[in-house]
């Protein structure tokens, strides 16, 4: 990780343990209540992964709480859900189907879980066609909990809420790019990603667009079948001809150029700003939630230090002199956080800019901290408890 | 009545190519308008020419995969082609004054419109072998005349072509630079992606038949 002060300058605020302690207790208990149905379950490994992601989150929260800080440790936790995902993922496919490959019965089944990424490309043939080209059950099934219906009715309650926030606070792949940006104390390709930002952030967009028609065109998960850089470390049509090779190298390709190379060189999360057609749709969401970033401009200096520092390139010296984010905004912090002249503030939209910040950051942060338990902590949680499952003394 | 309840599939498999193609034109739905009965046009063209063809060589054409494969593997790649050099905009003129801007004060008279986009996208994406159209060709091979074959798919075309009308509120969506690079983009993916499908379909036909 890079040291905080490259990344962070600092503290807005700096609260007391005491009243630290009280802002977190609501989040606690949100906490307790979601792994409330963990303990219920049987199962050692489950429980001692649950009370460590209690304590984990919430000590999170804490932290944010107390320092005033929010990506330090959003980014903790979410590179520790990009990476564990997997592992968990993996671990639940291989005990079950003893590869990560889907084999065509279990598609034709309805077995897969499904996967928010293909949200807008079941729209229009569901619309039209009325079919759902994800091979999913539309309701939870024994076997397939995470059903198609649930899935988007999580999603969209809190996409409505929280915008693009999803991309920084529920997505599970985010984190492994997050991650990776996060080892090198240098940015590369720095000039380029300035120079070219502009051009860059419009190809999700195009690939949004993209996949939604030709996804309606040929009745098929586009995204899903071709694109995903994150089959790589999921699951993948099994290998059986010159198609699904030329589809797995794709990913493959796909994963190492823009989830690990890219986000090494550049300090950037590649993935997330110039190529997620997910992330492009997010974006219009921005457009109706309640809450984004903005500039005061009578303390802002255009030093661009929060345009170096977004990890998605959501910035530009346009966007920041009239005060705003671009619409591909994930509310993620890291601009607030590295702001020296507290120029860049969290806001609730019908209030007046710069006037109580903190307390937009902080309704902010429950709703979006909620959706991180949620939804995140039951992953990791899941994760951690195949990995205890795994250890050699067990 | 085919063509009709058969519309949305027609929307759905022709909107990668009409939706990219009609951003990148000027804002305004008269103009829209203008493309898009040329577009159609086009297309009734690539309809008659299909229904005269399956007509003559009878219903062989829809049913036999060896024959048709060349055909959609052909179409697809002019398809490609056509999306780059039309809606994509490459190659691109190289003189700037060849396309003045609107606000420069125009001398003479306006330059004409650029009709061969319409018209190409039109008459290939009329010729493409989609599951219904395929229907209408079975049925069209069928018939005693070719008149009468003619006329199916005219109605056939006249059923389709009333869902084609949506695409005139592309004329209102303002069409700003971020707008227009982003159709070129989603035409040159959609190009790669005609391009591969066709290419495959033909490689699969001339190794292994």
């Amino acid at each position: 990780m890079a040291s905080r002060s490259s990344t962070l300058a600092q503290p807005a605020v700096f609260r007391g343990v005491g009243r630290s302690l009280l802002l977190t207790l609501p989040i606690a208990l949100w906490t307790l209540l979601m792994f409330t149905p963990s303990f219920q379950r049987a199962g050692r490994d489950l429980h001692i992964a649950a009370a460590v992601v209690i304590l984990f989150m919430t000590a999170l929260f804490f932290l944010m709480m107390r320092t005033g800080e929010t990506y330090r440790w959003r980014r903790i936790f979410f590179v520790a859900l990009g990476f564990l995902f997997p592992v968990g993922f993996i671990a639940s496919l291989v005990a079950e189907r003893g590869t990560m490959s889907i084999p065509l019965s279990r598609m034709v089944s309805g077995d897969t879980p499904f996967c928010f990424m293909v949200t807008p490309t079941i729209i229009l043939p569901a619309a039209f066609a009325r079919t759902i080209i994800f091979p999913g059950a539309i309701l939870p099934t024994a076997t397939n909990t995470r059903s198609i219906a649930f899935m988007i009715g999580l999603w969209f309650a809190f996409t409505l809420v929280l915008g693009k926030a999803w991309c920084s606070y529920a997505c599970f792949f985010g984190g492994i790019e997050e991650g990776f940006a996060a080892f090198p104390k240098r940015r590369r390709l720095h000039r380029f990603v300035t120079k070219y930002g502009g051009i860059l952030r419009l190809i999700p967009w195009a690939i949004l667009v993209f996949v939604v028609l030709l996804s309606a065109a040929i009745l098929e998960p586009v995204y899903c079948m071709w694109l995903c850089p994150f089959k790589t470390v999921t699951e993948f049509p099994a290998v059986r001809n010159v198609e699904t090779a030329i589809q797995f190298g794709v990913f493959v390709t796909l994963f190492a150029g823009l989830v690990v190379a890219l986000p090494l060189l550049t300090k950037k999360r590649t993935q997330c700003g110039f190529f997620c057609p997910f992330g492009a749709f997010q974006s219009i969401f921005n457009k109706i939630n309640l809450f984004e970033i903005r500039f005061n401009r009578e303390k802002c200096v255009d030093c661009t230090l929060c345009q170096t520092a977004c990890p998605t390139v959501a910035l530009s010296k346009d966007s920041i002199r009239e005060g705003k984010t671009l619409l591909n905004c994930m509310k993620c912090g890291a601009c607030v956080d590295v702001c020296k002249k507290d120029a860049a503030v969290w806001h609730l939209k019908g209030t007046p800019v710069a006037v109580k910040p903190e307390r937009a950051r902080l309704l902010f942060l429950y709703g979006a901290w909620a959706l991180a338990v949620m939804f995140g902590g039951n992953i990791l949680a899941g994760s951690i408890a195949a990995i205890i499952g795994f250890l050699p003394w067990k | 009545m085919l063509g009709l309840t058969t519309g949305p599939v027609c929307l759905a498999s022709c909107g990668p190519v009409v939706l990219p193609w009609m951003l990148v034109q000027p804002q305004g739905v008269r103009w829209h308008s203008r493309q898009l009965l040329l577009f159609l046009a086009a297309r009734l063209a690539g309809y008659l020419v299909f229904a005269a063809a399956v007509w003559l060589v009878g219903s062989s054409i829809p049913h036999a995969w060896s024959r048709r494969s060349w055909l959609v593997g052909g179409i697809q790649v002019l398809l490609a082609a056509a999306l780059v050099v039309y809606a994509a905009g490459w190659p691109r003129r190289r003189c700037a004054l060849a396309q003045p801007s609107s606000q420069l004060v125009q001398i003479g008279e306006a330059p004409r419109p650029r009709t061969s986009g319409a018209l190409a996208l039109g008459f290939l994406t009329g010729i493409s072998l989609c599951p219904p159209f395929l229907v209408a060709g079975v049925r069209a091979a069928q018939l005693a005349h070719l008149w009468a074959a003619l006329l199916f798919f005219a109605f056939f075309f006249v059923g389709t072509a009333v869902w084609f009308f949506p695409y005139l509120s592309l004329g209102f969506v303002q069409r700003t630079p971020a707008v227009v690079t982003v159709a070129r983009m989603v035409a040159i993916l959609l190009a790669c992606w005609y391009g591969f499908s066709g290419v495959s379909i033909l490689i699969e036909r001339a190794f292994y038949g």
